[in-house]
């Protein structure tokens, strides 16, 4: 009787087939449907994807970006006024080695569950645990977390943390009551509090998403939302202006003009985040010498390379760290270009005859490094300083034998952050990584302090001091930040954000 | 039918000879430094002087060099990295094809193994592998070519000697008390040049174009050396607004490998054993 049942007959085989068949033969014409800007629906080609339904198995800005649409974060950030503002939290206070959140009443995740502050708990608890987490790090100094009520969580913290509303940032909340439903399960079905609700995903193909019509907070305008996976940069354009595709991300700016010039579609452009800089390791020769990391700044214009590779599409940082950023400091000014400048610093450390490096670096992964690397050589050349650019796999570059093993001596990277502390953390805080090899014990004392200190302005003020002294010891030399660059169709009013998010809700369509 | 033989090595010939010329003579021959950027003139279209600036006769590059000047320089890489490798790969393959088709055997069995396991991986894969694996240079670029390279020589090697030492002439020296190496590499491997040069004209001709791919891919020499394929790189994002940055390096890619191509057809044409016979 088994055998009857599991085995297929030739009728319904034909008859199968024959569905197959036929619907393969339609897709094509769906498709053009599927791919035309309506309120009814968006189709994004964005450079990367969901790379599996673990919401937590990333750390990439963009997939935040599309993760945002299903899962909600407690807080998220005003680029404009620098400050953090309550998603799901409603409130907040920093209470030394505590942090007091107060949660919005009423919101209801998309399987009808109330949001609680059991959830918060148990998402945050799933960050650290979860083996294929790659949020982990953020949660490193939680203690112990307690839910009092239901709308209150209170996250004790080893240290007094002033810095964990940063942490939490793009940290999304799932729901308990899903995970004991569905167990080990509950990825598959994806259930958030966003506006928009799981509907659809393919590896490396498409993930779909519909409205959340009892969303609690003000509701989209676009009914479905598909964001499609392509990875070649020409791939997104040509889908674009064959209008398979209504936004794309990372337009290369040689494709600004093209992109331009076409009837149906138009360039969005804003400030990215992350702040491109040349880091110098100063445990390794020459760089272990203040007097030549110095020299190498003398050396650079990031002018240069911003009007003519970028074609004008970038922002200098002048100072430490970029304008948009809390701790900028507007009195810090970065190292003037002047190369006789260099010569006579170079002289002073004993390389009279000049010094030779090498500068690493990882094509495809920043756009253009090949030709900035060649033009910083060329500058560094006129300063006395012979550089030799190297080209690595970025396995190779970030791995243990490059950057994150300590072992570059000088190299190009990016780092995104809204938060000053987020970059000096991470590359010159003593002990946090290898990546730069500087230690500074006064450096050192004002990030702590920093790190514990509630009061924003107080804490901004720490952080322009540290910005003092870590560009009197110049381990790197800031040089711009990019223009994020999307093509658009004409018929979506939509802003770009600087954090490479397509919020789809803030989209609206010319009707 | 013999001219036509005789044209394509000419042709072949004269312009491998132009070539090596070029290389060899580049700094005179190059207007200017391949390496120095002038970046307020980059993208000038080939022209003799726009306004009274300096004459580019291909263009400038995305960086403001000029385009001819680094394609002179260029070749020096395309013709080092061949002919070295050609010769390199070829000692490689002959000396352990030679051995394998004599001595039989074991001998035989290990070496046919280990050039079957080189043989299965696709050529190009392999180099990019092994330059993955050993970083950029020139030196282990052309050791990933050579030892992607080698197998072809020792497969025609072993089966040429396989024949020859057969021959009355072998056994004659073999009766006159010749030692095998002398006999190997005084009376065999001499009879197997004529297939080995043919085989060397091509191998050049691939791996000039293997060399152009790596670099291209960022994986040949570092990006200080001007290379044919990382022009053509370089001036892929270009193809819109400066066509000249990609067609130039190209054309030099083409005529090269062309002119090499010919001459072999040609060689092969006089040397090649079973083509004679058709006179």
């Amino acid at each position: 009787m088994a055998r009857e049942k599991s085995a297929m007959n030739r009728r319904q085989f034909l008859k199968q087939s024959a569905a197959f068949g036929l619907g393969s033969l339609m897709a094509p014409a769906f498709a053009r449907q599927v791919y035309a800007a309506s309120k009814d629906r968006v189709a994004v080609l964005h450079s990367v994807s969901a790379d599996s339904l673990n919401p937590y198995a990333h750390s990439a800005s963009p997939t935040y970006g599309i993760w945002q649409h299903i899962l909600e974060p407690l807080v998220e950030v005003d680029y404009a006024k620098k400050e953090f503002y309550g998603v799901l939290a409603e409130s907040w206070e920093f209470q030394g080695k505590k942090w007091v959140f107060r949660l919005k009443k009423g919101i209801r995740f998309h399987n009808g569950a109330a949001f609680t502050s059991k959830d918060v708990i148990f998402s945050i608890n799933r960050m650290k645990t979860d083996k294929a987490s790659l949020q982990r790090s953020n949660f490193r100094d939680v203690v112990e977390m307690q839910a009092p009520d239901d709308h209150t969580v209170i996250i004790a913290t080893k240290t007094p943390s002033a810095v964990f509303l940063d942490r939490l940032h793009n940290r999304f909340m799932i729901s308990k009551a899903a995970a004991d439903k569905y167990g080990d399960q509950m990825d598959q079905h994806a259930i958030g509090t966003g506006p928009y609700r799981f509907v659809s995903w393919q590896r490396d193909g498409n993930l779909v998403l519909t409205r959340n019509d009892d969303y609690w907070g003000p509701k989209p305008e676009i009914k479905e939302v598909v964001y499609r996976k392509v990875g070649e940069e020409a791939g997104r354009v040509a889908g674009l202006l064959a209008g398979q595709g209504d936004v794309i991300n990372n337009v290369p700016v040689d494709e600004i003009p093209r992109l331009e010039s076409h009837p149906r579609v138009r360039v969005e452009k804003v400030a990215g985040l992350r702040m491109y800089f040349l880091a110098m390791n100063c445990t390794l020769k020459p760089f272990d010498n203040k007097l030549v990391r110095q020299a190498v700044n003398y050396c650079i214009d990031p002018q240069a390379i911003i009007k003519y590779i970028y074609d004008g599409n970038g922002y200098m940082v002048d100072g430490p760290v970029p304008s948009h950023v809390i701790g900028y400091d507007p009195n810090l000014k970065r190292y003037p270009n002047d190369p006789k400048k260099a010569r006579e610093l170079l002289a002073k450390a004993g390389f009279s005859n000049g010094v030779e490096v090498k500068l690493y670096f990882s094509p495809d992964r920043y756009p253009k490094a090949r030709e900035i690397c060649q033009v910083i050589a060329d500058q560094l050349l006129k300063g006395g300083i012979k550089t030799e650019p190297v080209s690595q796999e970025f396995v190779i570059f970030w791995g243990k034998d490059g950057v994150n093993g300590g072992k570059l001596p000088f190299y190009y990277v990016g780092r995104p952050f809204v938060d000053t502390d987020t970059f000096y953390d991470q590359y010159f805080h003593s002990g946090v990584t290898k990546r730069i090899g500087y230690s500074n014990a006064e450096f050192d004392r004002l990030m702590k302090e920093q790190q514990s200190t509630g009061d924003q302005k107080k804490r901004v003020a720490l952080l322009q001091e540290a910005g003092r002294i870590v560009m009197e010891d110049a381990p790197f030399v800031p040089l711009y930040n990019l223009a994020e660059v999307y093509g658009v169709a004409r018929n979506v009013i939509w802003k770009a954000r600087p954090d490479e998010k397509i919020l789809v809700w803030d989209m609206k369509i010319r009707s | 039918m013999a001219r036509m033989r005789y044209l394509k090595i000419w042709v072949g010939g004269a312009i491998l000879l132009l070539l090596l010329v070029c290389g060899l003579v580049a700094p005179f021959l190059a207007p200017y430094d391949p390496q120095e950027q002038r970046l307020e003139h980059r993208l000038q279209p080939p022209s003799r002087g726009i306004q009274g600036s300096d004459p580019h006769w291909l263009g400038t590059d995305n960086l403001g060099r000029d385009i001819l000047s680094r394609i002179i320089y260029g070749s020096r890489i395309s013709l080092l990295v061949g002919a070295t490798t050609v010769v390199l790969a070829g000692f490689m393959g002959c000396f352990l094809g030679a051995l394998a088709g004599y001595f039989g055997d074991l001998t035989d069995e290990v070496i046919s193994k280990i050039s079957e396991i080189f043989l299965a991986f696709p050529f190009l894969l392999l180099a990019i592998a092994l330059m993955a694996f050993l970083g950029q240079g020139l030196l282990n670029l052309i050791l990933a070519l050579m030892l992607t390279r080698w197998v072809q020589y020792c497969r025609v090697v072993r089966g040429e000697v396989l024949s020859l030492k057969e021959r009355d002439f072998v056994v004659a020296a073999r009766a006159l008390g010749g030692r095998d190496f002398y006999i190997l590499f005084r009376h065999v491997v001499p009879n197997t040049l004529a297939s080995v040069t043919v085989i060397a004209t091509f191998a050049m001709a691939i791996v000039i174009i293997a060399e152009a791919s790596l670099s291209f891919l960022g994986l040949g020499v570092p990006p200080s050396i001007p290379t044919w394929g990382s022009m053509l790189s370089e001036g892929r994002s270009y193809m819109y607004r400066a066509p000249w940055l990609t067609i130039f390096p190209g054309i030099a890619i083409f005529v090269t490998v062309f002119g090499i191509n010919l001459l072999g057809d040609g060689l092969r044409d006089i040397l090649d054993p079973k083509l004679r016979g058709q006179r």
